[in-house]
């Protein structure tokens, strides 16, 4: 009961401020396409951790943000992040109590979900992407995962 | 996904399957609104606004280390520098000599036909903000936006070439499609001989391909591209690229043609916003004449007679953004 406290709020807002700065950090061509979807792992942290906080919110607007710094169409990594949020909030209480190697696989599973979202409103809105190495960004996400989440559960002061 | 009202200890995210509809629905509409209706322009304007700090703050550093590295290279480098630019401006007088008077020949000559192309009239220079957009297109952010006059469709330039045009304007800042952009395609002309086509992207900065010429099209390795100037999107006469392979199968109508970009696409920061000249039409009025003088343009004119001005232009027009429509003025193959 007390692990879904809604009462720190600033923690979340900093740690998506930052996950978006990360998302345009200028890298080499050859790393670009491998960058893991910062924002994505920060939404499902606290989708999992405190989701009456507000993550389903965070997901949406974070994701307008996300679509404006990258020039996508408005509303397409929205989408993504609400529905993989939905999905995080919904598993929260097994994830909690997983493993770290299954929460990664978990986490994994997401990303994809969060890729296959973005690669179906590219090709619905007629830009495709056939490019396969878009497919790589969930395993540096779902590798990265122990990382992030020790950094966020820092941040809260636990 | 099984039942979203979960009863756990907090008891308390009841109605997450309503607000995950709910946003999902609100996102599908924007998505749809910002693609089939392009209503949204305003929002994102307010929203990129909104985003200019955070891609400042993450822009200045790098931009603070090139900075920092420029004020500390030696006096050396500077030599070396100065010696280099001095050649290089040296010999760029030296061609640019006889500049004017060919261009005043070149619009007299032009008038003559009726047939003025697109002249650039004025320009600024934008820096790229050192910011990744989406991995996968070939975009890059500039620090030039509305409040400088930038407008959507404007033709980019760097010190090489053609570099891409401007495919969405914010307040302060644009987004540039690069002509290496798997959706983008510009209107060339092989400067040799005049020969008109479509110079499309591939998603790699390092080429682009001319996917409508025949098998039998008079197109050789290292022919230069030049804009066409049609299509009014571009001024003319701006290089776009050297040819660097001419692949013909006899087993296929067309050729398969590749261009080196004549921009550096992945080096350029500095880039240069192209104003067309406004008392200039931007394409011909009308089809050339036959009486055209031979010296001005004497393969086209032959090779493409009556009607591929005007489709030339439609077809320029729309791939201004998207891939362009048939290949219909491939140019007629000559010997």
């Amino acid at each position: 009961m007390m692990r879904d406290d809604p009462i720190r709020r600033l923690p979340m807002l900093l740690s998506a401020l930052l996950a978006l700065a990360l998302s345009v950090v200028p890298l080499p061509t050859a790393v670009d396409a491998l960058r893991p979807d910062f924002l994505a792992l920060v939404v499902f942290y606290w989708s999992i951790e405190a989701p009456r906080a507000g993550g389903l919110g965070l997901a949406f607007f974070g994701g307008l943000a996300l679509d404006v710094t990258q020039g996508m169409v408005l509303g397409q990594h929205a989408l993504a992040l609400t529905l993989m949020a939905a999905w995080a909030t919904n598993l929260r209480l097994r994830l909690r109590v997983f493993s770290m190697l299954s929460q990664s696989l978990t986490i994994f599973a997401m990303l994809t979900g969060y890729q296959f979202v973005l690669f179906w409103v590219d090709g619905a809105t007629g830009n495709p992407v056939v490019a396969y190495s878009r497919w790589l960004a969930p395993v540096i996400g779902g590798l990265l995962w122990p990382l992030v989440a020790g950094i966020l559960k820092r941040s809260r002061g636990r | 996904m099984v039942a979203f009202r979960n009863n756990d200890a907090s008891g308390r995210t009841t109605g997450l399957l309503l607000r995950c509809v709910l946003y999902s629905l609100l996102a599908l509409g924007l998505i749809i609104l910002d693609k089939r209706y392009a209503h949204l322009v305003q929002i994102r304007r307010v929203l990129s606004v909104a985003a200019y700090p955070v891609q400042l703050a993450v822009a200045s550093p790098f931009e603070g280390w090139d900075w920092f590295r420029e004020n500390v290279s030696s006096r050396e480098s500077l030599r070396a520098d100065k010696a280099r630019l001095e050649a290089e401006l040296r010999l760029a007088n030296f061609r640019l000599q006889r500049y004017e008077a060919l261009e005043a020949e070149s619009q007299r000559l032009r008038a003559l036909r009726d047939n003025t192309v697109g002249v650039t009239d004025r320009f600024i220079i934008g820096n790229i903000m050192d910011l990744d957009m989406d991995a996968f297109r070939e975009r890059v952010l500039v620090d030039k936006g509305a409040r400088d006059g930038v407008f959507m469709g404007q033709a980019v330039l760097d010190a090489g070439g053609v570099f891409g045009q401007v495919a969405r304007v914010e307040e302060l800042t644009s987004e540039v499609i690069l002509v290496s952009d798997a959706a983008h395609a510009i209107p060339v002309q092989v400067n040799r001989n005049g020969l008109r086509t479509i110079a499309q992207g591939t998603g790699d900065t390092s080429r682009l391909k001319l996917p409508y010429l025949s098998t039998s099209a008079d197109v050789v390795v290292g022919d230069l591209l030049v804009t066409s100037g049609l299509g009014g999107g571009f001024p003319a006469g701006y290089p776009v690229g050297t040819v660097s392979e001419v692949k013909r199968d006899p087993a296929q109508s067309l050729a398969d043609v590749e261009v080196r970009p004549a921009a550096a696409l992945d080096r350029s920061r500095e880039l240069m916003f192209v104003w067309l000249r406004p008392d200039a039409p931007v394409a011909p009025p009308k089809a050339a004449p036959a009486t055209t003088l031979p010296a001005a343009a004497p393969k086209t004119a032959a090779a493409a007679p009556a009607t591929p001005p005007a489709a030339s232009k439609s077809a320029a027009t729309k791939s201004a953004a998207t891939t362009p429509p048939a290949p219909a003025q491939t140019g007629a193959p000559k010997k």
